[in-house]
Parts: C-alpha cells; sequence; structure tokens
C-alpha cells in the first residue's frame, strides 16, 4: 500500500549514512556501527560460482541466443494472455461506432432527404389513399382573404395583393389543373380519410425574398390549392419572414411540396398524417339515420289525422332536419380536411446566398463550399465529443481494471515473502 | 519490434557488468540456494535483454528497472515452490572460508547471518535490496512500487531489526 511515512531528522541522517557506507564513502564517527554493519552484511554476499559466471558472459555476449522454449517477448503477443489489454481499443471502437450511429443512424430510413437534409416523411402508399374525388371545397367564410400581421412596412398591403381567396385563385400558370370540383355525394363504405398535413420552412437570401414569396403563391395556385391565410414581414434590419396557411389538394401534395422546397434552402420539413375514417363513416351513419328518420315521420305526417299529431310531428321533423344540417357540415368538413392538406410554410430571409435553392441559382459557390466545410467540422466534432463521452468512462474503468489487476499481480507475488 | 542497435546491445553489455554480481547476491538471498538463484539470474537477464528496448528513463533508472524484473522472477520462483526461502541456510561458513581472519571478525559476521535470518522476509529482501543490490531509495520505491519516502522508512525499519538482532544475547 503506498502511503506517507515520513521519517524523522534522525532517520534521514542515518539512511544518507547507510548510502554512503554502501558507496564506499566516508560517514561520520557517530555513524561508524552502520558502517561496519554495511561491510559484515556486504561481506555475507553469495558469489556467483566462476562456470555459471562465465556461462552467463557468453549468453550475454552471444544475445541470449537460444530463448527458452516460449517465444521472444518481441513477437509475443501479449493481449493473448492479458485480454484486458484490448479494453481501451475495444472502447475505442464502440464509441466511433456510437458516434456514427449517432451522427448517421437518422439517415438510415426509407424517407426521402431534402437537398439541406431534412427528412421527408413520404407517407409510404398513403398517397394513394382513394378519396371520394370531392376539390378543394373551402369555405371561404373563414378563409376567404388573407389575415395579415403588423410585421412590416407593406405588409397589409403585400398580403392583401398576395394572398388570393380560396374562392378566387385564379390559374395563374396555364400548366396549373384546377382541382376537380368537390363532390357532395357520400362515399362508399369502408372507404379510408386520411387526412394530411405538413409544415416547410424555407430560408432565403434577402434580395430573394420577395420573389420567393410571390413563386410561393403562384406554385399554390398551379397545383390547384389556396392560400388561406398569409403573414407576411419584411425589414431591411432583420429580413423578412413570411408564413403561409396553404391548402393543397391531397392528390397532389407531394408533388406541390417538392415545388416548393426548391423555391428556397429548406430548413425543415415535415408532414403527419391523421385517419379520420371512423369519423367519417360515423357521421355518415348518423346523416343516414337521420334521413331515414325524416322519410318515416313524412310518411307519418301523411297518415296524421288531427292537428295535435300534424304539430307533434313538424316538431320532430324540424328535429330530424337540424341534425341532418349537422352531420352533413361535419361531412363537409371531414370531406375537406381529406381533400384539402394543410401546409404550414416559412419564408424566411437573411439567408446567405451559399444557402439559396431554387430560387437563388444552384451553382456551387465558394460561400457553399465554406458552410460544406463548417458542416464537416461539425460532424466531425460531434463524433469526438461522442466519442469522448464513451471513451472517458471506459478509459477511468480500463485504468481501474489496469491499476487492480497490477497491485493484485503484485501482492500475490509478494505473498511469497510471508512466513510459510 | 525493431532489432536492438548496437547501442543498445553494448549499454546493456555494461549494465551486466555492473549489476550481475549484486543482482546474484540478491536473488540467492531472496531463494536460499545456488541453483535456483543461477537460473533465476539468468532468466532476469534473459528478460531484460529481449525487454530492454522497452526501458524508459522517466521511470527510473536502470539498475532499478534490473532489479525489478530479478525481482519478480525470483518472487514467481518463491511462489512456485511455495515456500519461503531460508536465508543464507546454505551459505559456507564464513569463519571456515577465511581462516585467516580475526576471530572476532568472524564471529561477528556469523552473528549478522543468523541476524539476518533471523529477519522477516520482507525485510531481509529490503536489506538485501539496500546492501546487495546497492539501491538508492527512489529506485527502490521503483522496484517495490511505492514512493522513495516509504521505501526509505521500510529500509529504515528493516535496518534497525537487523541492528537490534544483532546486538541480542545469543
Amino acid at each position: 500500500m503506498r502511503h506517507r511515512d515520513p521519517l524523522t531528522d534522525e532517520q534521514r541522517d542515518e539512511l544518507d549514512a547507510l548510502d554512503r557506507a554502501i558507496a564506499g564513502e566516508p560517514v561520520q564517527f557517530d555513524r561508524r556501527e552502520l558502517e561496519e554493519l554495511v561491510l559484515d552484511v556486504r561481506a555475507t554476499a553469495p558469489e556467483m560460482s566462476p562456470a555459471f559466471a562465465a556461462r552467463l558472459d557468453q549468453e550475454v555476449r552471444e544475445g541470449f541466443p537460444t530463448p527458452q522454449e516460449r517465444p521472444p517477448v518481441s513477437v509475443r503477443r501479449p493481449w493473448l494472455s492479458r485480454p484486458w489489454m484490448l479494453l481501451p481499443a475495444a472502447g475505442s471502437l464502440a464509441a466511433v461506432l456510437v458516434a456514427l450511429v449517432v451522427v448517421f443512424g437518422g439517415t438510415g430510413d426509407n424517407g426521402l432527404r431534402d437537398k439541406s437534409g431534412n427528412q421527408l416523411d413520404t407517407l409510404g402508399g398513403e398517397a394513394a389513399i382513394p378519396t371520394d374525388g370531392g376539390g378543394p371545397d373551402v369555405d371561404s367564410s373563414g378563409s376567404g382573404g388573407a389575415s395579415s400581421s403588423a410585421g412590416g412596412v407593406s405588409a397589409d398591403r403585400k398580403a392583401a395583393a398576395r394572398a388570393p381567396s380560396a374562392a378566387s385563385v385564379p390559374p395563374s400558370d396555364p400548366q396549373a389543373k384546377p382541382a376537380p370540383p368537390s363532390s357532395t355525394a357520400i362515399a362508399p363504405a369502408r372507404t379510408r380519410r386520411v387526412e394530411r398535413n405538413a409544415v416547410l420552412a424555407l430560408r432565403t437570401p434577402d434580395a430573394d425574398f420577395e420573389r420567393t414569396t410571390d413563386a410561393v403563391i403562384a406554385t399554390v395556385a398551379r397545383f390547384g390549392g389556396v392560400v388561406a391565410s398569409s403573414q407576411i414581414g419584411a425589414s431591411d434590419a432583420v429580413g423578412g419572414e413570411a408564413s403561409f396557411d396553404l391548402r393543397i389538394p391531397t392528390e397532389r401534395l407531394d408533388t406541390a411540396l417538392a415545388a416548393l422546397s426548391k423555391l428556397g434552402h429548406v430548413t425543415e420539413r415535415s408532414q403527419s398524417l391523421q385517419d379520420i375514417t371512423a369519423s367519417f363513416h360515423s357521421a355518415q351513419e348518423r346523416l343516414s339515420d337521420a334521413r331515414a328518420e325524416r322519410r318515416g315521420l313524412l310518411r307519418t305526417l301523411a297518415r296524421a289525422t288531427t292537428q295535435a299529431q300534424i304539430d307533434s310531428i313538424k316538431a320532430q321533423l324540424r328535429s330530424v332536419s337540424g341534425r341532418i344540417a349537422g352531420a352533413n357540415g361535419e361531412l363537409s368538413s371531414l370531406r375537406r380536411r381529406a381533400d384539402l392538406s394543410r401546409v404550414d410554410l416559412t419564408v424566411r430571409g437573411g439567408g446567405r446566398n451559399g444557402e439559396s435553392g431554387g430560387a437563388g441559382g444552384g451553382d456551387w459557390t465558394p460561400g457553399d463550399a465554406a458552410g460544406d466545410a463548417l458542416r464537416v467540422l461539425e460532424v466531425l466534432a460531434g463524433v469526438a465529443l461522442v466519442s469522448l463521452a464513451v471513451l472517458a468512462p471506459l478509459a477511468l474503468l480500463g485504468a481501474a481494471v489496469a491499476l487492480g489487476v497490477r497491485g493484485g499481480r503484485r501482492r500475490r507475488r509478494e505473498s511469497a515473502l510471508d512466513p510459510a | 519490434m525493431a532489432t536492438p542497435s548496437n547501442t543498445s546491445t553494448e549499454s546493456f553489455d555494461s549494465l551486466y557488468r555492473e549489476c550481475a554480481r549484486d543482482m546474484y547476491a540478491y536473488v540467492r538471498t531472496l531463494l536460499g540456494d545456488d541453483a535456483s538463484a543461477e537460473d533465476v539470474t539468468a532468466l532476469a537477464f534473459e528478460r531484460a535483454y529481449r525487454r530492454r528496448a522497452t526501458f524508459d528513463g522517466r521511470r527510473g533508472s536502470e539498475r532499478g528497472w534490473l532489479f525489478g524484473i530479478a525481482r519478480n522472477a525470483a518472487l514467481d520462483e518463491l511462489r512456485r515452490r511455495k515456500r519461503s526461502a531460508p536465508l543464507l541456510g546454505e551459505l559456507p561458513d564464513e569463519a571456515a572460508r577465511a581462516p585467516e581472519e580475526e576471530a572476532d571478525l568472524a564471529i561477528r559476521r556469523t552473528t549478522v547471518r543468523v541476524a539476518l535470518a533471523a529477519l522477516d522476509p520482507r525485510d531481509r529482501e529490503l536489506v538485501a535490496l539496500k546492501f546487495h543490490g546497492g539501491l538508492s531509495n527512489a529506485e527502490l520505491g521503483v522496484v517495490l512500487g511505492t514512493t522513495e519516502s516509504n521505501a526509505g522508512t521500510r529500509v529504515h525499519r528493516a535496518v534497525s531489526k537487523l541492528r537490534e538482532a544483532c546486538h541480542a544475547p545469543s
């Protein structure tokens, strides 16, 4: 065990005298006894036999040419007998693997990835889910005009100019195909109804901000969608920011998102899906029941003979009509949610030119290179950090194990000095 | 591993000549018989020769490193034999080997041998490392795996016991 055992001055003097005596140097008079002890002990020192001395001389001279049965140390593999020596190497390997999984693991699925590395949820085959063919049956009372914020100097004017109403979306692009008109027919039973939402955030250079927001509106119209609401703010100091609440026909959502993503540097893109089939069919059944009830009441009304019967049946008919109207409204709402996907789109100005997407040109500039280099450094720093986080405990553990093994081996060896 | 250079070979040869007899005396004191002492001494030098490229001067002197190897080999031999070696049990009688010496000197050295033999094996090893090996306290600390201060304390304690044993009435 290692511990401090301080020596007194007297003990230090004696040890110094002992070292001098062993070195053959003169010692103080009062230490002569110690000098004699050294001489006596050294006089009892065992000596090699001349034959052994000669044999050892020869072996040293020849460099121990005939090693004993074991291989020479230089070619031995100590980790075979001491596997714990592999612990640091194994720890390093594990750390690198963990770091790689952490850094790159998120990209290992089957989803698409946009140019900035954001995950695109393609929803698998859900895009092909049959709908009842309804078009953009948008409730114009709620989203007929743009609701502009006070974000910028000319925000109100721009918003009003750029946000077409749902009822008056002009096909600005001759190639645009307006969505087919909504059908009020009740879809066949058991048809799956899915509501899709998407969030998209773009960054664009300040110089391209207005052009990008204009392009957003044009793109939405081209795919038969509408801008339900928009907020556009612009400032020379902090750059512009615009947010759009879009409705895109579900069947064209993926292509529309792809087109919108090309308008700038995508900083965020995600999609969500909600199955509303149960709600839809529940509303359908309630509507069907109410209609059947109304037909029955009408038949009863035709057979009524007294004024009291007529009044009672009319009251029931009013109630049933209210339920029919409610179920109809709910069905329409659900149908709109299934037919039109909601897209929350944000466009932020102030991005570097190198981060611009299609709106700013696609050349790989020195700015792009600098950005890529920075990204590489970030990834490397992340790998190093994760490696360190894994390696540090392993290194401590390895050091503790090594110390324990070493100490244990030393104690086992020194146990040979214990009295039998 | 690279083949040792001529310089290191020459350096090892010098170390061998400087330490061989002291190491043998230490190992012989520890093991108690000539045959084992010769085997262990030769094995220690061979190990040191093959490992000489791994010597790190920052961790101590070559002499301390060499005695560390010898100590490990000797302790392994002791463990293998499962017994603690009697000190100097087979040594020739000093007085008989040096008849020309004066009688009181012979008696004194016999007393020292008996006192050494009576020491605890750990203390006896310390005395052997110090007196036969000629190691400094710093070198002793490296060999024993402890600090220089602790090594000095242990040496002082062992020497004090030896002195007491030498002065004890027989």
